[in-house]
């Protein structure tokens, strides 16, 4: 562990939901002692509170939300609305090279826990603000949350079937992608502090991190002149380009993809139809494009006579871009996903090994990996009160007892 | 163009060289450059495949024009080099030479031919970090499989979600907007690369960083894993929502997307629409007996809708704590008070083509600078300026090159 990149690096971790423990979990993937505060005193860790729950069972440890994105990390509990609690906070905040949250804005600094008061404590610290709106401009304390970030940023706009009205995007995006960004200021912010001494504060809103996301469809505007439409899988400009109807039930489906020439001509060879590769029709790219609905009902015919697999075997060997649209248990029994070590399974004193999405990428000469499984409520209150704090046991008993630590 | 601050950028020490095609390279070293990294794009001699894909001006194609080509390499130097021929790895590797980050986005099938293996460059550059993004990874059953975006947000499992709660199940699985894919694969690997220079601060040593586009996909998934490996459900995109009101609504001039997900927001919500009777029914009771009862929630509330104009009605209820947010067009965007007094949009001059406004800083940095300092560059625009001025090749040896079809 003292070989991986943020070996050393200690976390006071605010954060709540999913855009903000996602950021630390990347953070804990990559070393750091991430410490999770949270508390019983009101409902703000929702995560331990929405289904699934392993078997169905409810139970704060055994969500499938919370496990999953608090991978690797340490819980304290602490109770903010009490002045000791507050007390606590900025004694740990002082061993802490970063601080997260991602509240409305101007929730910390209400609590005492604002950048200003942290840096007098630990005058090179760390901190994130991950607010859905950011700390200034009129909307700063506006309610953010994932789905209606999606509608406010364009995505809602741009994404729908051919002809229809702006769609949902299925999956409540700009939270991971906020948190993403999150771990990605945070390792600038080191690399600053690193080489400059200089610690500080970063605003961002969830908002302005899905924008940066969308050139296609803001400089269309700005530079073209009008707003995106709306085809569905298709594609400005390559074709065939979308998802395929397979055999068997009806919830079986692969995408299809081609860019090139050469992959078209693969492409007809594949599907035994290499006449199709000189048809008037299809000879180009801007031909296929224009003729794609004939084009669709050609590829349709071969996808819907096969299993999904089957036809992406005969299209890749032919390398041509073609994958089934997975789904949850297509994706945890994927056998490439489990060769990589993507799957991870550790053992959780609750619900034992369950299947969880580990990292995304591979480190050569730091192996970084999911370090232990998400913590139990409170699991780690003592041990960081006694460690970091000094702390007795019987203090901690007190401070229990007076409603501090829940 | 924002001005540049006086005091130099403790970024612009680090020298970057990115060999990328399309987005995720790119956007990953633009992260990287706005923040002050020097770094150079090696382009193939037919040039960078986003060159070809708008938007356009007046949706004319123009390779020097392209608008995701702009905005994705603002504060770069261009030069072009053929990697597939040996001169034009001998090019690289004059770049690599002196290099402290490579990110690349070159299939591994095509890798050894382009001189991008990342084991040999790791032995030839032990303190070089070597970063590749693909659509599935360095290793494994599908590593040289080929994919596109659209294969990125189906390989994933993201495509099979969306649009969600789809009353169409004769309509397939549908891509979000965009690239979404190439981005991720882009932030993540801007994020895993800065740590590794970090790292390397303490150790001196580089290393071979390998991105997975599905997999950042697949872990952006809220519960969507868990549904089957905890409770043993299978999800879709059709179905109905977990809560309610969740759903988009017409308003008199455009769409809204109505949300309450705590109670209290429903109250609150309740009240702005005046308490109508309906909305003590025990049909609309909780939030998951709204999410069961949606099409009847939606019909009743649709008149209320209709009545407001989406700017004033988004105002009213965030002004009352209810989440709703617009359906935003980019129009919208650009015309967003909010965004104009955070400075989100950057005006830039591109040469050829005039005032574009890009987005711009994704978090807003007290201390760490945050700037676009030159347009995007013309194909091959600083060959002769970083190859001859910089790194010693004579300019004879660059013309013949260039006419050879290498640089």
């Amino acid at each position: 562990m003292t070989d991986l990149p943020l070996a050393g690096i200690r976390v006071l971790d605010f954060t709540w939901a999913w855009a903000g423990p996602f950021c630390t979990m990347q953070l804990a993937h990559l070393g750091a002692e991430v410490i999770r505060v949270e508390t019983t005193a009101r409902p703000a860790c929702v995560t331990r509170l929405i289904p699934p729950f392993a078997d169905d069972a409810p139970g704060p440890n055994r969500a499938g939300y919370f496990n999953q994105y608090n991978q690797g990390k340490k819980a304290i509990t602490l109770n903010l609305t009490k002045p000791e609690a507050i007390e606590i906070a900025l004694a740990l905040a002082k061993h802490a090279d970063i601080v997260t949250d991602n509240y409305a804005a101007g929730v910390m600094d209400k609590l005492g826990l604002g950048y200003d008061k942290l840096r007098t404590v630990k005058p090179d610290i760390i901190m994130i603000s991950m607010s859905g709106y950011g700390q200034t401009g009129p909307y700063k304390g506006f309610v953010g949350y994932g789905p209606p970030a999606s509608a406010a940023c364009g995505m809602f706009f741009g994404t729908g079937y051919e002809g229809g009205d702006p769609g949902e995007i299925g999956v409540s995006y700009p939270d991971p992608n906020a948190g993403i960004f999150g771990a990605f200021a945070i390792m600038a912010a080191l690399t600053h502090r690193a080489l400059t001494g200089e610690g500080q504060y970063i605003d961002q809103s969830q908002l302005e991190t899905a924008l940066v996301l969308m050139p296609e469809g803001l400089l269309q505007y700005d530079i073209a002149k009008h707003e995106p439409e709306r085809h569905g899988n298709h594609d400005p400009v390559m074709a065939p380009h979308d998802c395929y109807k397979a055999a068997g039930d009806d919830e079986k489906w692969v995408s299809i993809a081609v860019g090139t020439e050469d992959e078209w001509r693969s492409l007809c060879g594949a599907i035994g139809q290499p006449q199709l590769a000189d048809d008037s029709r299809f000879k180009t790219q801007a031909l296929r494009k224009q003729n794609e609905a004939a084009l669709d009902k050609i590829i349709t015919e071969w996808t819907t006579a096969r299993d999904r697999w089957e036809s992406t075997r005969i299209l890749q060997a032919a390398g041509v871009a073609a994958f089934p649209s997975m789904g949850n248990k297509d994706l945890a029994e994927d056998a490439h996903l489990a060769e990589r070590g993507y799957l991870v399974q550790l053992e959780h004193p609750e619900v034992g090994k369950r299947i969880h999405a580990g990292i995304p990428w591979t480190m050569s000469g730091t192996p970084v990996s999911v370090r232990k499984p998400a913590p139990i409520r409170g699991a780690d209150t003592e041990e960081v009160l006694k460690s970091l704090l000094g702390f007795t046991s019987d203090r901690v008993e007190q401070l229990r007892k007076s409603e501090v630590l829940i | 163009m924002t001005v540049e601050n006086k005091a130099k950028s403790p970024f612009s020490a680090i020298k970057v060289v990115e060999c990328g095609e399309g987005i995720s390279a790119a956007f990953g070293t633009k992260m990287l450059a706005d923040l002050g990294a020097e770094v150079i794009k090696v382009e193939p001699p037919a040039g960078d495949l986003a060159r070809r894909r708008g938007p356009f001006p007046e949706d004319q194609a123009d390779p020097e024009k392209s608008g995701i080509f702009i905005y994705l390499n603002t504060n770069k130097r261009g030069v072009v080099a053929d990697l597939t021929r040996p001169e034009g790895r001998e090019l690289l590797a004059k770049l690599l030479a002196d290099a402290d980050i490579l990110i690349h986005n070159v299939p591994p099938p095509d890798r050894a031919a382009s001189g991008l293996d990342s084991a040999a460059l790791t032995a030839a550059y032990p303190k070089l970090i070597v970063t590749s993004i693909s659509m599935f990874g360095d290793t494994g059953p599908y590593a040289n499989w080929n994919g596109y975006e659209l294969t990125a947000v189906n390989a994933g499992g993201w495509a099979y979600l969306s649009p969600g709660a789809s009353p169409y199940p004769e309509q397939p699985p549908l891509k979000c907007f965009g690239s979404q894919g190439d981005f991720q694969g882009g932030v993540h690997a801007a994020m895993v690369t800065m740590a590794a220079y970090f790292n390397r601060l303490k150790t001196g040593k580089g290393q071979a960083i390998d991105v997975s586009e599905q997999e950042c996909i697949a872990a952006m998934l809220e519960m969507n894993l868990m549904h089957w490996t905890y409770a043993h459900r299978e999800t879709s995109r059709l179905g109905s929502r977990l809560l309610g009101p969740w759903f988009i609504g017409d308003c008199a001039d455009g769409k809204i997307f109505a949300l309450a997900v705590e109670e209290e927001q429903w109250k609150r919500l309740v009240e702005l629409m005046g308490n109508p009777e309906w909305a003590s029914e025990d049909l609309f009771k909780d939030r998951i007996s709204r999410g069961q009862n949606q099409d009847a929630l939606k019909a009743l509330m649709g008149e209320w809708l209709s009545q407001w104009k989406v700017q004033d009605l988004y105002r009213a209820a965030q002004k009352a704590r209810v989440p709703f947010a617009p359906v935003n067009t980019m129009a919208d965007l650009y015309a967003s008070d909010h965004l104009a007094e955070r400075d989100f949009f950057v005006p830039i001059e591109q040469p050829g083509v005039g005032s574009v406004r890009l987005p711009g800083m994704p978090s807003k940095y007290a201390r760490t600078q945050w700037s676009i300092r030159r347009p995007a560059p013309h194909l091959g625009e600083h060959s002769e300026e970083v190859f001859c001025g910089e790194y010693g090749v004579a300019r004879d040896r660059l013309s013949e090159l260039h006419k050879a079809g290498v640089a």
